[in-house]
């Protein structure tokens, strides 16, 4: 399993460092931009407080004007508000293509044909995802924590930026294992990654929405970004929110190593289905009615057979010209 | 299953949807043996390999490699088996070397370097370039070297010699011979008849996912048609001859030479033909390939 570990996170390492850099240099410029911020805070709340309160609840920026200018406020609304739905492309991304993605290239054939238990090689690659969504937030973490020592104003502690960022670990292994769990069901990875995708997004707008129209409330409950605390999490971790997700992780996990360890593993699409398309039912129509083709390569053809391979019918040449 | 059998697969079946695959296959591979196996693409080859392996799983029948079945423990078959993949994919963006270096550790570092580089310059194999800029058939040799490499018992091989060309074929053809020399069972796929009869002791044939034949390789050539081509000093009447048991009129070209196939021996033939004006008689063993060509006309015949 350490083999399968090491080989997928070093196949990480583009990932880890792009987002995590990328993101860091965010966090860091939203730092120095909450100094200048704060600065000018009068003049700011007058600007938002213009704003439809509606726009601001969907941003979950209730009370703007007091809490916007608190550094809690400003990272929250600012980064955390929006990072499950960014991070959350990498982790849709990698949780779809962990196992299928190999699959869909071909090489997970020969990968498990070696002594290696599907049990193993599921972990050792789960194990990987998560360390590598964990390097992303450390090196968001440590951006914040480099900026926050020369900010004038950005004062929240480098132990309690932890707190948001393991809310947000927990939606992105959350989302993680469900496009994992998806690839595993859906015939393809692309399929996987865009539900996947399209339930982040949804559970983003219908927790956003909620806060404005309450008849949405309910149906947010099934909403995994429902239990995400966001920057609030800097005043203290909501610990069953986190757990709950975290179990929510473990049984797509479950499902989807209990899939995975079951089926069969494709090569060249066998086994596989598709959502039927006009397109499809089109050809399949037009494939009955041609004849079967000879799979055999073109010199093996049976037409060849009559006169014998091209060996026989060169000798029958030479034959024919002696005579 | 006795001692001696390494490899038994008992009514196998396998269907991908509508797609049946296997239908009901039934196999015995002795030890030691060098053991083809034959057929067009599509019949059901690979689909059988990948069963042996538990990459995928038949929907009914009993398989046993080396005695182990390899639903119940597929790590310990997976242990002693050499597997090459039909449509060999590696991740392209690994070395040679690494690749390699990768399978092994996969297999928990068994396999001794020295022979490693001992294969990969037989096979001329250069290890330092990625994988993604080797040619097709250097990308299979990445293939033949990492199911040799650890000295497995059992070599599973689909379609080996793909992409190759004759040297490099011949060169593998030799490795099947030593790894057989060293103890080795050797089943290996293919639908290139030659290839099957230059190596192969013993040949299955496969057809639409049913063995249509099994046998001695040597056998399977010798009982089957031959061909004549006799030239007549001045035009004759064929017809006696066309009338024999077993004999059929191929071609005839002008009245002075005709192309015979004869089923079986070719004595009634020969005693025919003392009352002919013959000035040359040829005949020709046919290949492997024209009596798996056969097969495949009559299955072609039934549809």
């Amino acid at each position: 399993m350490a083999t399968v570990f090491r080989y997928t996170l070093r196949r990480f390492r583009g990932q880890i460092l792009g987002w995590g850099i990328a993101l860091a240099l965010l966090a860091a410029l939203i730092v120095g931009i909450y100094d200048s911020v704060a600065d000018q805070q009068a003049q700011f709340e007058v600007l938002l407080e213009s704003y439809p309160p509606e726009l601001m609840a969907f941003f979950g920026a209730d009370d703007v004007a007091t809490s916007m200018f608190a550094p809690e406020g400003f990272v929250s609304a600012e980064f955390f508000s929006w990072m499950p739905i960014v991070i959350g492309i990498f982790a849709v991304l990698m949780g779809s293509g962990l196992l299928v993605g190999d699959e869909e290239k071909g090489t997970l054939d020969l990968i498990l044909a070696h002594p290696l238990s599907r049990t193993l090689l599921f972990m050792g690659r789960l194990l990987a995802f998560v360390t590598a969504t964990l390097g992303i937030l450390f090196i968001v973490w440590l951006g914040f924590v480099v900026t926050m020592n020369w900010s004038t104003n950005m004062n929240i502690g480098w132990g309690r930026v932890c707190l948001p960022l393991l809310a947000l670990l927990a939606e992105l292994l959350l989302f993680g294992a469900l496009a994992l769990l998806l690839s595993m069901v859906l015939p393809s990875r692309r399929m996987a990654a865009s539900v996947a995708g399209v339930v982040m997004v949804a559970s983003f707008f219908i927790t956003s929405l909620a806060r404005i129209d309450e008849r949405l409330e309910t149906v947010a409950k099934l909403s995994p970004l429902n239990y995400y605390q966001s920057g609030e999490a800097i005043h203290g971790l909501n610990w069953q929110w986190v757990g709950g997700l975290l179990l929510v992780t473990m049984v797509f996990v479950l499902l989807a190593w209990w899939r995975f360890w079951r089926r069969d593993i494709r090569v060249g699409g066998e086994g596989g289905w598709r959502l039927p398309s006009f397109s499809r039912l089109r050809l399949r129509r037009g494939q009955s009615q041609r004849p079967p083709e000879p799979s055999l390569s073109a010199r093996q053809r049976p037409s060849d057979r009559g006169e014998g391979g091209g060996k026989l019918r060169r000798r029958r040449q030479a034959v024919l010209l002696a005579v | 299953m006795s001692e001696e059998t390494v490899l038994m697969a008992q009514g196998l079946k396998k269907s991908y949807g509508k797609v049946r695959a296997l239908r009901g296959v039934d196999l015995e591979v002795p030890r030691g043996a060098i053991f083809g196996y034959l057929g067009p693409n599509g019949a059901g080859k690979t689909t059988t390999i990948r069963c042996l392996l538990d990459l995928i799983r038949p929907d009914s029948g009993t398989v046993r490699v080396l005695g182990i079945d390899p639903q119940a423990d597929p790590v310990a078959v997976q242990a002693r088996t050499g597997y090459l993949p039909g449509e060999l994919q590696v991740d392209p963006n690994m070395m040679v070397e690494g690749a390699l270096r990768y399978f092994n550790a996969l297999r928990g570092n068994k396999a001794d370097w020295g022979f490693v580089r001992q294969l990969t310059e037989r096979l001329d194999l250069p290890l330092k370039p990625p994988i993604k800029n080797l040619s097709h058939g250097n990308k299979q040799k990445v293939g033949v070297v990492q199911a040799l490499m650890h000295r497995p018992k059992l070599l599973l091989l689909d379609e080996p010699t793909l992409g190759l060309d004759p040297l490099m074929q011949h060169e593998i053809y030799r490795l099947l011979r030593e790894a057989q020399a060293d103890g080795a069972t050797v089943f290996f796929s293919s639908h290139i008849m030659s290839e099957v009869e230059a190596v192969a002791e013993r040949v299955a044939i496969i057809r639409k996912g049913v063995i249509v034949e099994v046998a001695e390789t040597a056998s399977l050539i010798n009982r089957a048609l031959r061909r004549a081509r006799i030239r007549f000093k001045q035009a004759v009447d064929i017809t006696p001859l066309a009338s024999l048991p077993g004999v059929t009129v191929l071609s005839q070209d002008d009245s002075t030479s005709v192309t015979l196939q004869v089923e079986g021996e070719m004595d009634a033939l020969m005693k025919a033909l003392t009352t002919f004006p013959v000035s040359d008689f040829e005949t020709e063993r046919p290949s492997l390939e024209e009596i798996f060509l056969a097969y495949y006309e009559d299955d072609q015949k039934e549809e």
